[in-house]
């Protein structure tokens, strides 16, 4: 299994770890508040969403507006089986939601045949149709007045957790993606789909896969949404702002890399959460500003900002050096 | 009975409509040997490649590797059955680095020794003589860089077939001698069977064992360089009718 090896070295996990460890700690020591561990959980979650995200728009190069579908399909299939007689453990209907969106999205596999914004524009369709057909079928989805879930007291502090482990889980799975064989494949296929069958990289298979993968854990994120919130509607579970969500906070952070998403995601919760409550109409047209603003002037996001602000800093120290020089 | 040569193709064609752009070529590739492929522009050279490679599937005949049909299946199980080919036009992954470039080839192909990808790039980077450059982008590399990094980058998936589509064509002279004694060494160092489209006519004739000539889509002639650049359809088709008898040879 050599040819799968991932360039990983272990010492990197360590900050990794602590990190974790910490923000698990946080709720435990008693200065935070309810309000505020909410938001973080819904960062969390967010991270999840938008690293998923990542692996097809950034490593494969395939960007979607209609991840919705998947979000909204995984959050119904589990509310689904929690209100089921027998209702299923809220993990197990996670899990099942998230595995009912990953084989969901296969579904859009003939659109793999497409590429670059010929593909976007596909996944806008097929996420608006995922929309109304959810919308219309009540007995599912309860059209337009929603679902609400069973009461579980005390879940939503534990979803703290849950949607930390989910985020270091993505987090770990992005990051050896992309130092391993599996993720110089999918950076192959998106630089040149032709030349990576050339040297023998089976493209439909791989973006077969991490379109499911990616599909799934969109999915699961959609399920602890549905739980963390109570309660769930088809428009706004799939509605086309949350597919413009996902998309946004990976460009926003950085399309293509690890911490990109994370942080992507950090700024738009945080964004969203001032920005809703003062100036509903404002925050959108702020992340087309925004949007606009990176696509021109640095398309690696936060992430390629800071990358640039570093190696300003490293050329300012070594600046008298250079002066002494002959 | 004899053994099945390693690469053949039978009366292979591919019409594009009513343009016969391969018509029923006939070609053998013994174990360890150059074949060089050649005709004037648009004799139908690199969509005979394409359907070796399998790029693109023949309108009619086949492609046999020793023995076995090979036509018709898809491009990187071709790769893996150990026929690789280079392009015309280089085309490096540009977001790679030129390691990872060479790495992504080490992944698939016939090998089967327990040396990691990453392992086998290093090694065949140090073999082309781009070590140095590892883990810089393709877009630093000269022309020549990039032709050397393409044949990294196939040797990397350790080929039993490599075609080549003019990988000398467009380097400085200085370059192209080096890129051929590369090929040639790519032969004698590592066993590995070569067929190439050239139009550098010194460095197509000094490495091939032997030549074979396409010219609107059929096989014109075959034979030792020699044979090849004396025969008077080769010369007809190169510098047209008459010139022949004016005892002319191709350039």
């Amino acid at each position: 299994m050599r040819r799968w090896a991932a360039d990983v070295p272990f010492w990197s996990a360590v900050p990794f770890v602590i990190v974790v460890a910490a923000l698990a700690a946080l709720p435990l020591s008693l200065r935070i508040s309810p309000y505020e561990r909410n938001l973080v959980t819904v960062a969390f979650l967010m991270i999840s969403g938008a690293l998923a995200w990542n692996w097809m728009g950034g490593y494969l190069g395939q960007v979607s507006f209609g991840h919705a579908a998947m979000f909204g399909l995984g959050g119904f299939v589990a509310a689904r089986l929690m209100l089921h007689e027998n209702p299923a453990p809220a993990p197990i209907a996670w899990l099942l939601g998230g595995i009912a969106a990953g084989v969901f999205s296969l579904g859009a596999h003939p659109m793999l045949r497409l590429r670059g914004p010929y593909f976007s524009i596909a996944t806008i369709g097929v996420g608006e149709a995922s929309r109304l057909l959810f919308t219309y079928w009540e007995e599912f989805t309860g059209g337009a007045s929603g679902v609400s879930l069973p009461i579980d007291i005390g879940m939503k502090a534990r979803l703290y957790w849950w949607a930390l482990g989910l985020a270091a889980l993505v987090v770990t799975a992005s990051f050896v993606i992309r130092r391993s064989t599996l993720g110089l494949q999918l950076l192959a296929i998106k630089a040149d789909v032709d030349a990576a069958a050339d040297v023998g990289v089976n493209a439909t298979f791989y973006q077969d896969l991490v379109m499911v993968l990616s599909g799934a854990v969109v999915g699961i994120t959609g399920g602890l949404w549905a739980s963390f919130f109570s309660f769930i509607e088809p428009a706004d579970m799939f509605g086309f702002d949350r597919s413009i969500g996902f998309v946004l906070m990976s460009v926003i952070g950085g399309v293509g890399t690890v911490l990109g998403p994370v942080l992507g995601a950090v700024v738009f919760v945080l964004l969203r959460q001032f920005l809703l409550a003062s100036y509903p109409q404002l925050y959108l047209g702020l992340y087309g500003i925004l949007l606009i603003l990176i696509i021109l002037f640095e398309p690696l996001g936060l992430t390629g900002l800071g990358l640039r602000l570093a190696r300003a800093v490293r050329r300012r120290r070594r600046a008298p050096g250079v002066v002494a020089a002959p | 009975m004899t053994k099945p040569p390693l690469l053949a193709t039978r009366a292979v064609s591919k019409h594009f409509g009513g343009l016969k752009a391969v018509d029923e070529v006939d070609l053998e590739l013994a174990q360890g040997e150059i074949l060089g492929v050649i005709g004037p522009n648009g004799a139908g050279k690199t969509t005979l490649f394409s359907l070796i490679a399998g790029s693109i599937q023949p309108t009619s005949g086949e492609v046999l590797m020793r023995g076995h049909e090979v036509s018709g299946r898809p491009a990187y199980r071709l790769v893996r059955a150990g026929v690789v080919r280079t392009h015309q036009l280089v085309r490096p992954f540009p977001n790679l680095t030129v390691a990872e470039n060479v790495t992504v080839g080490a992944i698939h192909g016939a090998w089967r020794d327990e040396a990691s990808p990453r392992a086998r790039a290093a090694e065949v980077l140090e073999f082309v003589g781009l070590a140095e450059r590892a883990n810089e982008l393709p877009g630093t590399l000269t022309l020549a860089g990039r032709k050397r990094l393409e044949l990294a980058r196939a040797l990397a998936i350790v080929p039993l077939v490599l075609m080549l589509d003019e990988v000398i064509a467009g380097v400085n002279p200085v370059e192209a001698m080096k890129l051929a004694a590369l090929i040639r060494r790519i032969r004698d160092e590592r066993g590995v069977s070569i067929v190439m489209i050239e139009h550098v006519m010194p460095a197509v004739m000094s490495l091939s064992d032997r030549i074979a000539v396409l010219d609107h889509g059929k096989k014109i002639a075959e034979g030792k360089p020699a044979e090849v650049a004396a025969n008077p359809l080769v010369v007809e088709a190169y510098l047209g009718k008459g010139a022949a008898e004016e005892g002319a040879t191709p350039a």
